[in-house]
């Protein structure tokens, strides 16, 4: 042993123990030689892929910022959908299983803001901590996005509120719920636009979302990029809001008037009515009842009443349907609590189950397991619901989604008169001034085809016809036309043609005319006043606009503008004139001719004149098929003011809910419609009414608070105004007051004020500048109508007596 | 530098005194490479936490870290020999310092590991270290030839294992645990002239080591899921990181993916990805593979050379200390942060179970800074008792 080891000297590190120092070195050396090949081998074998690895976890995967879809406007600007921004909370468990004090403030905080459950929270924490989205609530407000971070800012321990963030979404609203339902038509979850402006502007109205996201730059550095979302351009529709809600207003008034009357059902299978600007093409109001909420449109309750459809789309028939298995039947079911009524009922008793309404009852149960048989409803129910599978109801869904105005055909009856008469005459057919004897009925080949009056009217002028609309009269004249001309003139009408107006779902109506091959004499004649063929009502008030505003057809429309997102207009949609139908000449023919219709002594549409207002139009009473089964389409298509007209109606009553033959040749279904609309609608449009008011008007627009507006119109035209007398005699109920016009002070304009600025006087209901000494207008308003009231009186009064003579 | 003229004047004094300008070289230089890791690894985590203070731990790390200078200028002007009379001081007041925690200590991660006292954190465990170090020293000087036999070499190890064995109960510590003993084994291995019993030491220890992960599982296999306890998941998810990837595994696995994604030569000095989240406190224990990630393997490599010269000249030392206490302080001391830096990349690279062993010099930690740096003093001092004409 060394002597270094012994007691009692100095000790000192003994070369022995260097050796093993030495040693201890070489072992410390090769331990580290050893890990340092342990590095060189996973930087060798794992080396890419660990770098693959390391760049998958970054963050670099894209989220998508949504893109803001356009607005829809009405024409005054008034919203009629909007897109507003909502939120959706997020959950990052991963940061917020960071560190345990996270958890609780975190977790009041999600509870006092948006209310949810903390031991629901928490369980889905506990059992995926590192989960890094997790939708907690979903659009949420920003009111209650903005109370969550005022949380997290000002509480004590705000700053322990960890791992919620805020993704962005958009949702579209619809202020107006059912208002302008079909016109405006709405969206599904995914932004796309289903029916009416929003399926057809879709393109329009939709942006580009836009992106985050992560790249790596030649550095490999994590860059983060945002290419910010391009939101949808918003469009102008041409539709008046106020103008909607009241046509809407009376359409739910006759269904309420008529529900249920004879059947469980609304007050008519359709009910639809649209107004038009006559010279431009443009959409005032379109509207139908049923109406269903856009911002709830898969809603059933809004089916119950309306005409049920089967499976395939088509009208149920009331055939017994059998319902081969209870369970199948259950599964198909819309209600829960229906599914459990039923199974108790029919597995406990298995007898029959009595409806209350009558209209779909069980008449034969047998035990479980064997069929049922059900009549099939006629019109949807809450018990029909029940019964209903997912695509049944989707069908009947869709139904009431579709827009009638322009995609429902029909048999339009006889609003189609004025065009036959129109035909003829532009084509020079006949000249206005032949008599035609009406026997009541006119034998066409084989056939007799009757007319409305059985009886017959006698000898009837062109005029007189249209007023009275006799059926025989108008066969007559199609025959002078031939059916070629016919024809051609119905082409030019665009029936048979889609008017192509900015509305999705359009029917096509190509098939459901004649051609001159497949046309028959017969089938002219029953063309003649509108049976045989069928067309849509958008068809029918475009052409018609064109019969009374110089035979231009305008384009129908339904947008004015688009607009980007900041509000600078991209596109104006200006009217498109398309054609000339018939000559201006022709064109105050058929004016005279419709303005008989509602003034003349036999006229068929006299009560569709609102108090005040002369208008012109024609009647509509159709048959549906099968022939004789009583039940009709009734319709008034009109215009106002008769003499110069400036809007079109066109309402439709399809099989209104009086019973089978209740509606024979009886349009006064459509005519009240029109009369109450226009009489809101007409001083709305700074329309003045010309006509005297009896006592009982003037009561009943007390009573609608509205105010007589003869004082706006220019005063000293109503004054010569010679229709009164005609529509005195004709109109017992309606007993002129002179006086009350003569009351009007003769130079209104000298009691307005005088507006400082300018030396003008101001009209006080107008706004505009009068010239005080003349009472000329001069300001920009062009509501203020010119006169020009008189011109058609007199000569109205003369197309009554005498051949029309065509002005011009 | 105050250091070099204080130890130029000692020298002149004193003849021609050794200073181990190289061991200071290279510890500083550790220093500083240390702090610019721990800022870069944990920048991103500070800026988050600290509302924008990117600097918060490199600054704490700084002050530390000249606070450990100090200490280390004043340990090594301080005779060493003054602390053979210390040993038994040294052992109680481990012991104590250790019982601190219990009243006074501070709860982090799960584990009471650090006391408060006056505002300043202290871990126990490494004032337990360097104490283990200098009573080690003590002792088996003392005990001369004694050492060399079963019973005194079972002594030895017999009055470490009470200050280990609390380490790992109080603090619930074991890698400090560890350390001490091995602190101990590798000062008695020096010291004593046997092979066969270390040797057969070790090899006990791997086979015990098997058996216990053997049982853990089988265990776990058969429980079909973490039967092991906190430990033994922890071993679980040594032998399968991926099938533990969320969880006990994660930090050890994004660790490899960051040593594997540095490849040859790094991304560059600040360029780590992994330390954006992915690391938890990157600036601790796992700073290793944010050096590879940054810096490539060259960077690990270079580093580990360091430490390699640093070992080499504590070595030097040893070996020219003038008497034996001084020599087993150092071969103490070298033991102490051979064996950090060895675990520390095992555990980074996934070579045995994860267990929190910092990277000496670099890792973020003011205490083990502070302790380590004494003990270089310590090391400076022992160098300093050497005459430069003996070597």
């Amino acid at each position: 042993m060394a002597p270094a080891y012994n007691d009692g000297k100095v000790k000192t590190f003994t070369p022995r123990m260097r050796k093993k120092l030495r040693v201890l070195f070489i072992i410390i050396l090769a331990a580290f030689v050893g890990l340092g090949i342990r590095l060189y081998l996973i930087a060798r074998n794992n080396g890419e892929e660990y770098a693959r690895v390391v760049l998958s976890q970054q963050e670099y995967d894209s989220k998508i910022i949504p893109y803001r879809r356009g607005d829809i406007y009405d024409r005054n600007g008034m919203i009629l959908a909007a897109s507003n921004k909502v939120y959706n909370v997020i959950l990052d468990c991963s940061i917020l299983m960071g560190k345990d004090e996270y958890l609780e403030p975190t977790l009041n905080a999600l509870n006092s803001v948006f209310d949810l459950d903390i031991s629901e929270v928490r369980s889905y924490i506990v059992t995926n901590p590192s989960s890094k989205y997790k939708i907690l609530a979903k659009r949420v407000s920003y009111e209650e996005m903005l109370a969550f971070q005022d949380l997290k800012a000002e509480s004590e321990d705000g700053d322990l509120i960890k791992g919620v963030w805020f993704e962005d979404e958009y949702v579209r609203q619809y202020p107006n719920s059912t208002l302008g339902c079909d016109i405006i038509g709405f969206t599904s979850g995914d932004n796309i636009g289903n029916f009416g402006l929003e399926q057809y502007y879709n393109s329009t109205l939709s942006g580009t979302n836009g992106r985050e996201y992560g790249y790596l730059n030649e550095d490999s550095d994590l860059e983060r990029t945002v290419i910010p979302a391009v939101d949808g351009y918003s469009i102008y529709s041409t539709i008046d809001i106020n103008i909607q809600n009241t046509v809407e207003k009376y359409l739910a008034d006759f269904n309420e008037e008529y529900k249920n009357k004879v059947n469980i059902a609304n007050g008519a299978e359709n009910l639809a009515c649209i107004i038009m600007e006559v010279d431009t093409g443009n959409v005032l109001a379109m509207a139908q009842y049923p109406v269903y909420d856009l911002n709830d449109p898969r809603n059933t309750d809004a089916l119950i009443g309306a005409r049920q459809v089967d499976i395939d789309g088509k009208k149920t028939t009331g055939k017994p349907i059998e319902i081969t298995s209870l369970l199948d039947a259950n599964n198909g079911m819309v209600d829960p609590d229906a599914v459990d009524d039923t199974e108790t009922e029919t597995q406990e008793d298995g007898r029959d189950t009595e409806d209350q309404d009558g209209n779909a009852s069980v008449t034969e149960t047998g035990t479980d397991g064997e069929p049922l048989l059900v009549t099939e409803s006629l019109y949807v129910t809450e018990d029909s619901l029940r019964l209903m599978d997912d695509d049944t109801l989707y069908q009947n869904l869709n139904s009431l989604w579709k827009n009638y105005c322009i995609n429902a055909t029909y048999e339009p009856g006889s609003v189609s008169k004025p065009f036959t008469v129109a035909a003829a005459l532009d084509s020079g057919s006949i000249t206005g001034n032949e008599y035609y004897n009406c026997e009541g009925k006119l034998k066409v080949g084989d056939h007799e085809i009757k007319c409305h009056n059985t009886y017959g009217d006698g000898y009837l002028s062109v005029a007189e016809a249209i007023e009275r609309s006799c059926n025989v009269a108008l066969m007559h004249i199609s025959f002078a036309c031939g059916k070629e001309t016919f024809l051609k003139y119905q082409h030019a009408f665009g029936f048979g043609l889609k008017t192509n107006i900015d509305l999705a779902g359009e029917s096509r109506t190509a098939s459901l005319v004649y051609t001159p091959s497949t046309m028959r004499q017969t089938d002219l004649a029953t063309n003649s006043f509108g049976q045989g063929y069928n067309c849509t009502m958008i068809q029918m008030i475009s052409a018609f606009c064109s019969l009374i505003n110089g035979g231009n057809y305008y384009e129908p429309h339904m947008v004015s503008r688009v607009v980007t997102s900041d509000g600078s207009t991209i596109q104006n949609i200006e009217p498109r004139v398309l054609k000339q139908t018939i000559s201006p000449s022709v064109s105050n023919t058929i004016i005279d001719y419709c303005n008989l219709v509602v003034t003349g002594e036999y006229g068929t549409g006299k009560t569709a004149r609102p108090a005040g207002y002369m208008i012109g139009g024609k009647t509509g009473t159709a048959e549906t098929l099968p022939r004789g089964n009583g039940e009709y389409v009734v319709s008034f298509m009109g215009y106002a003011p008769a003499d110069d007209p400036e809007i079109a109606i066109y309402v439709v009553v399809d099989r209104p809910n009086v019973g089978t033959w209740g509606a024979q040749a009886d349009a006064k279904y459509a005519t009240r419609i029109v009369r109450n609309i226009l009489t809101d609608v007409l001083p709305y449009l700074h329309i003045y009414m010309t006509e005297p008011l009896s006592d009982k008007e003037k009561a009943e627009l007390e009573e609608k608070n509205l105010t007589d507006t003869h004082e706006f119109a220019a005063g000293a035209s109503s004054e010569t105004e010679t229709m009164e007398d005609v529509s005195l005699e004709e109109t017992p109920e309606e007993t002129p007051a002179p006086e009350e016009v003569h009351e009007e002070p003769d130079e209104p304009w000298r009691d307005f004020a005088i507006d400082p600025d300018t030396g003008y006087a101001v009209d006080p209901n107008t706004g505009a500048y009068v010239d005080p000494q003349t009472g000329v207008t001069i300001g920009l308003n062009e509501n203020l109508p010119g006169g020009g009231a008189p011109l058609t009186a007199d000569e109205n009064d003369s197309a009554v007596g005498d051949a029309p003579d065509p002005i011009n | 530098m105050a250091t070099n003229r204080f130890a130029v004047r000692k020298a002149n004094e004193k003849k021609s005194r050794y200073l181990d300008i190289n061991l200071i070289l290279v510890v500083i230089f550790l220093l500083i490479f240390g702090l610019v890791m721990v800022y870069s690894s944990s920048s991103y985590d500070a800026f988050l936490t600290f509302d924008g203070d990117a600097s918060y731990y490199v600054r704490k790390q700084i002050w530390a870290t000249l606070a450990g200078l100090a200490v280390m200028i004043l340990v090594a002007l301080w005779p060493y020999q003054h602390l053979e009379k210390m040993a038994w001081f040294a052992y109680v007041a481990s012991i104590v310092i250790i019982f601190l925690i219990i009243p006074f200590g501070h709860e982090a991660n799960g584990a009471k590991r650090w006391i408060y006292i006056g505002g300043i954190s202290v871990q126990p465990a490494e004032i337990a270290k360097a104490a283990m170090i200098v009573f080690l020293a003590c002792i088996i000087s003392r005990m001369g030839r004694a050492v060399s036999t079963w019973r005194g070499f079972a002594m030895v190890l017999g009055m470490v294992a009470p200050i280990s064995v609390l380490l790992w109960a109080v603090t619930s510590n074991a890698s400090s645990a560890i350390i001490v003993m091995a602190i101990a084994v590798i000062m008695l291995f020096v010291s004593t002239p046997d092979y066969k019993r270390y040797i057969i030491g070790a090899v006990g220890v791997l086979l015990v080591a098997a058996v216990v992960v053997i049982i853990i599982v089988t265990n776990a296999s058969r429980s079909g899921g973490s039967a092991g306890g906190y430990r033994g998941d922890r071993i679980l998810a040594w032998l399968d990181p991926e099938a533990y990837a969320s969880g006990k595994a994660f930090q050890t696995l994004q660790a490899r993916y960051a040593i594997g994604s540095g490849g040859f030569f790094g991304k560059g000095l600040g360029e780590s990805m992994q330390k954006l989240g992915f690391i938890p406190e990157a600036q601790n224990d796992m700073i290793f593979s944010v050096i590879c990630e940054e810096l490539g393997l060259f960077g690990a490599l270079a580093l580990l050379f360091m430490f390699i010269f640093l070992l080499w000249r504590l070595k030097i030392i040893a070996d020219n200390a003038r008497d034996l206490f001084g020599a087993l302080l150092v071969v103490g001391v070298m033991g102490h942060i051979a064996i950090q830096v060895i675990l520390n990349i095992a555990v980074v690279t996934g070579t045995i179970p994860n267990t929190g062993i910092s990277l000496p010099f670099i890792s973020y930690g003011g205490s083990a800074t502070l302790f380590l740096l004494a003990e270089i003093g310590l090391a400076l001092s022992v160098a300093r008792g050497i005459h430069v004409r003996d070597l």
